[in-house]
């Protein structure tokens, strides 16, 4: 035996979820049991994963215990899939109703079905074997080890055959595993999917679980499991194969709002998260649709998710206030999806959304308001379910703008608050100040990582225009806005003027009591200079005098010597 | 075979125990069966057995997916079945009720 042989292969079902909880597929050539309630999707489950199978080439039979050929194919019609199952050749169903209702008098075997089963799969290289709803068979052996017995033996005959198997059946809702004429079948079979449903706040909620997989890893929680369109999903554990690795982004995504860039240091890292929080009226909607715009006037794609408002009004509000969001709709940069916030299940908008990413690739998603997806009764977990979301995004580089309530009367809100704001990267509160009769919006920002911010609130204006943030009023330890601001303003222009005239007023002073020293001491420079002539005319004056006494005194001179010598 | 079958519809109610070889229920069913017959004094010369690993075409014909099977074909053409080795005596008996004299 070759080493590949003993190997468990997994063969990949093509459920978007299912694959990743079994980090693989379901065990090639061996059987697995999925057991579940009546309605929480056996026999859907059962035709898409056939319905992949024929898809990728692999042939299939699919033996019904409940349904007609007929019921099977309307069943897998509603699907997108469906139609090209029931054109397919590639697959054969086998009737086995007559089973419903049908007597027995003592033990039986299945041989009967098996060698059926055989002789149609003879051309079937490898196919998937469907047994759906081999309960209602089973239930009629006298003891249940007569059925879990029969049921190793098919499991045996999967592997010398090289079926996948996959057996469908009821179980009751009791707590045990299995049901009682199944009993000790999960010691039979190396693997086992159950499968849920639960009303919640109206709302039916369908979950899977792996309740066993012999030798291979598994996600071993329960997940919630959705029915859409396009047939089963796991919505929580499913991973895109198109998602790349995630890397950071240094770009930033422009507000369009040069004031607001400003603050958040040229705006958001593209691909994080930013949640707008405020009261009703504090404008959260108008400031992501400001963002949307910005983005969609790019060209970059942008997807808005509305739970509050139709389309037709939403753009309206947004056009009062210089946002116009119509021509992109048009141009089909702007993509508005909207829906109902009133479901029971959110998982379902959780989904509708992440089709709508794949489908639109967007740059940008904004989700006005958040706090939709996360009311109670939300089957996924709030907090899980939009950090699944904003999982997606970030790994494939897209951006989220996320709106929400946070109000004293609306606990949701401020629970959304609580637990989104610790997973968004950038924290933006908007809030009234009401102050001298008047509501001033006022915006802040709580956190952003990865980017310098003021940990100041600006004012935000809504202008026919659009929006501005007019930059902050600092006035001692206080932030002043609108009238408020502005007579501060005038105030503070009146005294600042006042001190620049004084200062003026006593440069000019000193200048001029610079210019009179000046002249002073030209003055007396003046002074000084005829004080010198004076001093050299005098002397000048002296010597002249001095000269003539010394020449006179010279001429006496001679009669002195000789006065002198007679003397 | 099949035509076998198909002649005698119109006459009285046949009898046809489909077996999957030599599988112990399947023996249990024949000696079980027999002795019923016995019982409701039908010939077993006129029981038709049907081996499905020979003739695995007849399991899909007929729609049988747990063997043994036994099948009575009344003279209307209505089909009554039964499944497993016929242990239960009584429930055989009341199957066979439509051929007791």
């Amino acid at each position: 035996m070759s080493a590949t042989e003993w190997r468990l292969n997994k063969r990949p079902t093509g459920i978007p979820g299912l694959d990743e909880l079994t980090h693989g597929g379901l065990p090639a050539n061996e059987a697995t049991l999925l057991l579940g309630d009546t309605g929480t999707g056996k026999t859907v489950l059962a035709l898409q994963i056939l319905a992949h199978a024929v898809a990728a080439g692999d042939g299939g039979i699919f033996v019904s215990f409940e349904e007609s050929p007929d019921q099977l194919k309307r069943n897998a019609d509603s699907f997108d899939w469906g139609k090209a199952l029931v054109d397919s050749e590639g697959w054969a169903s086998i009737d086995a109703r007559s089973m419903i209702g049908a007597e027995f008098a003592g033990a039986f075997d299945i041989d009967g079905l098996l060698s059926m089963i055989e002789a149609q799969a003879q051309t079937l290289e490898a196919p998937w074997i469907i047994l759906d709803g081999i309960d209602q068979l089973l239930q009629h052996q006298p003891q249940p080890q007569l059925a879990v017995e029969q049921i190793r033996r098919l499991n045996e005959r999967c592997e010398s055959n090289r079926w996948t198997l996959l057996l469908t059946g009821k179980r009751d809702s009791s707590e045990r595993l299995t049901p009682h004429n199944l009993e000790g079948v999960e010691f039979m079979l190396p693997t086992m999917v159950l499968l849920s449903a639960r009303v919640i706040d109206g709302g039916l909620g369908r979950f899977m679980r792996i309740a066993k997989y012999r030798g291979s890893s598994h996600v071993t929680d329960e997940v919630p499991m959705v029915m859409t369109d396009h047939g089963v999903t796991l919505p929580s554990v499913y991973r895109p194969q198109s998602e790349r690795p995630f890397e950071a982004d240094e770009r930033r995504v422009s507000s369009g709002i040069e004031s607001l860039d400003q603050v958040l240091d040229g705006g958001p890292h593209r691909g994080s998260s930013m949640l707008i929080s405020g009261r009703p009226g504090t404008a959260k909607t108008t400031l992501a649709a400001a963002f949307a715009e910005a983005a969609a006037d790019r060209g970059e794609r942008t997807l808005i998710v509305s739970f509050d408002e139709l389309e037709g009004p939403f753009v309206r509000n947004l056009k009062s206030v210089g946002i116009d969001l119509g021509p992109l709709i048009d141009k089909g940069v702007v993509r508005f999806l909207e829906l109902s916030a009133t479901s029971g299940v959110n998982i379902e908008s959780l989904l509708a959304i992440a089709e709508e990413l794949e489908d639109f690739d967007p740059s940008l998603l904004m989700i006005d308001p958040v706090s939709a997806l996360m009311r109670k009764g939300n089957s996924v977990g709030s907090g899980p379910a939009v950090g699944w979301l904003l999982h997606r995004t970030r790994a494939s580089g897209v951006t989220t703008l996320m709106t929400s309530l946070s109000n004293e009367i609306d606990p949701e809100g401020e629970a959304t608050v609580d637990k989104v704001s610790t997973i968004a990267d950038t924290w933006i509160a908007l809030d009234y100040n009401v102050r001298g009769g008047e509501r001033n919006r006022s915006l802040s920002v709580v956190k952003s990582r990865g980017t310098a911010h003021s940990n100041q609130q600006r004012e935000l204006l809504l202008t026919s225009e659009g929006l501005e943030l007019v930059d902050i009023f600092e006035y001692g330890t206080e932030v002043l806005m609108g009238t408020a601001r502005m007579q501060k303003q005038s105030e503070e222009h009146f005294k600042v003027r006042r001190t620049n005239i004084e200062a003026q007023r006593r440069r000019q002073d000193l200048e001029r009591r610079i210019e009179q020293a000046h002249s002073e001491v030209e003055r007396l420079n003046a002074e000084l200079e005829l004080q010198a002539q004076e001093d050299k005319q005098t002397l000048q004056l002296e010597q002249q005098f001095m000269q003539r006494v010394r020449q006179q005194r010279t001429h006496m001179g001679s009669s002195d010597d000789s006065g002198s010598q007679t003397t | 075979m099949n035509q076998e079958i198909d002649q005698q519809e119109s006459a009285a109610p046949r009898l046809t125990l489909f077996v999957t070889g030599d599988a112990p229920r399947s023996r249990r069913a024949r000696v079980n069966l027999k002795a019923a017959l016995q019982t409701v004094g039908f010939d077993p010369a006129d029981l038709l057995v049907i081996d499905l690993v020979e003739q695995p075409e007849q399991s899909i014909k007929r729609s049988i997916f747990a063997t043994p099977a036994l099948m009575l074909m009344r003279g209307d053409g209505s089909i009554d079945a039964t499944y497993g080795d016929l242990s239960d005596e009584e429930k055989l008996l009341d199957f066979l009720s439509p051929l007791a004299h």
